[in-house]
């Protein structure tokens, strides 16, 4: 149950942060809580496939657990999910084996809605778990199903409410609201019943950063003081490393590692993608981990795991007891010089004194001025809603420039047709399934070309070297549906460098996916930018996606550039942050703690943690 | 991203808004049935303005957004006007237009039949925007007797409209990126049609499956009944609002079928 805790009888503090982890004070504790989930040698196989998506999965997770489940895509942690309420296998249909026990019921006999008191269920995207136009009826909908009585519902639709912070909104439309408003709204719908558990999978994936910080802040509150089990699926875990109990990793549908945060971060490890391709797991680890990592591997020493930091507080004082330890054991290599390409000078795209809204008395954009060179790579950030697609879009032509706003090499772009755009700009949104348009992957490759009459053998050789960059040689023939999200995203950015645009406009990379496919997408832009000279523009929410690929960032806010400049600099000035909802990476927070206590070993605030890690570990070794 | 249809429902205080969605269905379905059975142009003309009244003062719609959501329609009835109006016969001939002869009989009857699509659209316009399809459904469960679960498909289906709305213009932008332009022809129509198809199934169902769990997961269905916070109840003043419509469209069918009905004409003379 959710409320126990109000009347005292929740554990305290189960040891998220600090030094003590929920293991330990398990421990320590005397009656062990009841478990919640029991699994047994688990394998799911669904209907139609060969290939078993659980194998032989044993877990047993207890009362006031905080669990994170961690795995790259495909690996099977959202059947595991679904498995928890019984969604497999009695509406996603397959064939289970081993012993699965839920609170107290066994999976295989225990219908969906006979989990409804037990398990609360939160999805990803807000839009499509809401079923309701209005928060008291979206946070009522559950109760009313479970006819209960009319007062209960009311009192406990107020309760939930409170509970995330929502205790005013219950008459807002859920239109009104923001994804982190929605996502609360969704977590209060599934408090109302009380459960036992909450599961949620990957809750903030379409979140701005203050979105996700709502979202975390919630659930924190929710299992410190109110108990409450939770089972969280998630990839941002700088955020979430110190609220956590425990981490489950996951690869090709087993459980690789249970245990505590600090032991799970403490060594490196590798995963398999979708693809079945050999990737490094350093993506989910916490970027202050990493830099423990790096600095005990600078020093040649192990690193126990009661040291690893799990928050930039604890990274400071990692950082500082490594400082105060003297030299380096070895030697590291300074980290090499910006190999990024300056960004040319004359400009590919100049706009002045933009401005656009659908509806007049509703401007969204008020009055940008920008110039872009070619060879950058250049994020754009902003809360949402602070103008970032209408920008883009303005830029694709999909909204119509007003005249002489905006120019692309030389001409102004209200007076080009589609075609004629498309050839300079390419525009990789953020779903990729809604690109396509035939249905083979070659085809698709093709068409673009097709569309502007190339001929018959130049587009044959085109789509070969092209099929070969993004990897997809082997499935030329197959429907573009057919492929996993990653290749989808890959086939999806190769449409549009086929016709190598001077412009290429990515929205949002990381939305949906691994951090892991990110960076491959990222490392196709910098071969388009070294090889064709090619300006990327990346929208995106992601700080340590810009802070590792971006040579200049742009930040909208409420329609107007409010920077225009390099991620140091953003990244230094907190007041602009807090104005963007954005959070700086923690490397940069712990590089600026350590900057001001010890200017002589750390000279600033830096991006790299290869930098810090070398500013530290090298005196007297380098 | 782009500006919001008018054919939505809008949260509201007006006094449409206050009413139950039966009253509102019953008064739609009325003037619908008025408007049908009116050839006369002075009684949809009254139809009209009555709607429109009700759309402005009583569902505070104001006429900018009116105009903004029907203006397409106002031009196709402006058309049918104007077909109509040329190649219906009459016998009192108003002027000729390169010699063919307009009637003054035939430019009320086309008044009369372009008004009567309009004041449908227009009422069916105030229906969508002061009704929440929620509370809509809750009104055919809880007072018209309709299952919970066939209620909630129909809520469903009007819940995602907009969604689809926002998907479809999604493709297409999607597709203007990639130089596809729309095809001419009922040829490039189905051409066009298969292209945003699959993306818009792909998508669709994956939503409805993230909704399906999302309610299964909180137990709908799993009972015959289900409470329903907050029911509609119509007042006395709408049930007596009702009645007078009803017997309004009753009066007005049987003065037709009666003949007491004679024809008062715009244009024509009397």
């Amino acid at each position: 149950m959710v409320i126990p805790a109000l009347d005292g009888s929740a554990e305290p503090d189960s040891g998220r942060g600090g030094d003590a982890t929920a293991d330990e004070a398990a421990g320590a504790s005397a009656a062990r809580p009841l478990p919640v989930i029991e699994l047994s040698g688990v394998s799911y196989t669904y209907t139609g496939e060969a290939d078993p998506v659980l194998r032989d999965i044993s877990l047993q997770v207890r009362d006031g657990e905080f669990v994170l489940i961690l795995g790259p895509s495909g690996c099977g942690k959202s059947t595991l999910m679904l498995l928890l309420n019984g969604t497999v296998p009695h509406a996603m249909k397959g064939k289970l084996e081993g012993e699965a026990v839920v609170c107290g019921k066994k999976v295989a006999d225990t219908q969906v809605a006979e989990f409804a008191t037990d398990i609360g269920m939160v999805f990803q995207d807000p839009e499509a778990q809401i079923v309701n136009t209005n928060v008291r009826d979206e946070v009522s909908f559950g109760l009313e199903n479970l006819c209960r009585p009319v007062d209960e519902i009311l009192a406990r639709q107020a309760e939930a409410l409170a509970i995330v912070g929502l205790a005013d909104a219950g008459d807002r439309s859920i239109f009104d609201l923001s994804g982190g408003q929605k996502q609360r709204v969704s977590i209060a719908a599934a408090l109302a019943a009380r459960p036992r558990l909450l599961v949620l999978d990957e809750p903030t994936a379409n979140l701005d950063p203050a979105g996700m910080a709502e979202v975390f802040a919630v659930l924190e509150r929710l299992n410190r003081e109110l108990g409450t089990t939770i089972i969280l699926v998630e990839h941002r875990v700088d955020e979430l490393a110190d609220k956590i109990s425990r981490v489950v990793m996951m690869d090709r549908g087993r459980v690789v590692f249970d245990g505590s945060p600090r032991e799970a971060f403490a060594a490196r490890r590798e995963g398999r993608s979708e693809e079945g391709e050999p990737i490094p797991t350093s993506a989910w680890f916490p970027q202050v981990a990493e830099f423990a990592l790096g600095l005990a591997e600078a020093r040649g020493a192990p690193l126990a795991p009661d040291a690893l930091p799990l928050n930039v507080a604890e990274a400071i004082a990692h950082g500082e007891r490594a400082i105060a330890a003297g030299g380096a054991v070895r030697a590291i290599a300074p980290a090499a010089a910006d190999a990024r390409p300056a960004a040319n000078p004359k400009p590919l795209l100049a706009i002045r004194n933009l401005r656009f809204g659908y509806e007049r008395a509703v401007p969204i954009l008020r009055g940008i001025d920008l110039d872009l060179g070619s060879h950058a790579i250049v994020a754009l950030m902003g809360r949402n809603g602070s103008g970032k697609t209408t920008l883009a879009c303005t830029l694709m032509g999909i909204n119509p420039p007003p005249k002489g706003a905006i120019l692309l090499n030389g001409k102004d772009l209200a007076g080009l047709g589609p075609k004629e755009i498309s050839v300079e700009i390419g525009y990789v949104f953020q779903n990729p399934d809604h690109q396509f348009v035939t249905d083979r992957i070659d085809d698709e490759i093709a068409y673009g070309l097709r569309v502007r009459d190339y001929a018959e053998d130049a587009i044959e050789r085109i789509v070969a070297e092209v099929l070969g960059i993004v990897d997809l040689a082997a499935y030329r023939h197959r429907s573009p549906f057919s492929l996993s999200l990653g290749e989808r995203r890959r086939l999806s950015v190769a449409t549009m460098l086929v016709l190598e645009p001077h412009l290429l406009v990515l929205d949002e990379p990381t939305i949906g996916q691994d951090y892991e496919r990110a960076r491959q997408l990222m490392g196709l832009m910098v071969r388009l930018r070294e090889r064709f000279g090619t300006t990327v523009i990346m929208i995106t929410h992601d700080v340590r996606l810009v802070a590792e690929w971006a040579d200049r960032v742009l930040v909208l806010s409420e329609g107007r550039l409010a920077f225009d400049g390099a991620p140091d600099d953003l990244f230094a000035d907190a007041p602009l942050l807090a104005e963007a909802g954005l959070l700086p990476p923690p490397v940069f927070e712990v590089s600026a703690a350590l900057a001001r206590r010890y200017p002589g070993r750390v000279p600033s605030a830096t991006l790299s943690l290869h930098q810090l890690v070398h500013w530290i570990a090298a005196e007297g070794g380098s | 991203m782009a500006r919001s249809t008018v054919f939505r429902f809008r949260s509201g205080d007006s006094i449409l808004h206050r009413l139950d969605p039966v009253t509102r269905l019953i008064w739609v379905l009325c003037v619908s049935l008025l408007a049908f059975g009116a050839y006369i142009a002075w009684v949809q003309i009254a139809i009209a303005v009555a709607v429109l009244i009700a759309a402005i003062a009583l569902g505070r719609i104001s006429p900018v957004e009116i105009f903004r959501g029907t203006w397409i329609f106002l031009a196709a009835v402006a058309s049918f006007f104007v077909i109509q109006t040329i190649t219906l016969p009459g016998t009192h001939v108003a002027f000729r237009l390169i010699g063919h002869p307009i009637y003054v009989e035939s430019a009320d009857y086309a008044l009369a039949s372009a008004l009567r699509i309009y004041t449908i659209i227009l009422a069916s316009l105030v229906f969508v925007r002061t009704t929440d399809p929620r509370r809509l459904a809750i009104s055919l469960v809880t007072q018209l007797r309709i299952p919970y679960r066939i209620a909630y498909a129909f809520f469903i289906a009007l819940r995602i409209v907009p969604t689809i709305e926002e998907e479809i213009k999604a493709i297409r932008a999607a597709q203007m990126v990639r130089g596809v332009a729309s095809e001419r022809g009922v040829g490039g129509r189905i051409r066009d049609t298969k292209r945003y198809a699959m993306p818009l199934l792909v998508g669709s169902l994956r939503r409805a499956s993230t909704m399906v769990m999302s309610m299964e997961a909180r137990a709908f269905g799993a009972y015959p009944d289900r409470t329903f916070l907050d029911v509609p109840r119509m007042g006395f003043g709408a049930r007596l609002f009702c009645a007078a419509m009803l017997a309004l469209v009753v009066a007005w069918y049987t003065a037709l079928a009666l003949g007491y009905v004679h024809a008062i004409y715009v244009f024509a003379p009397n």
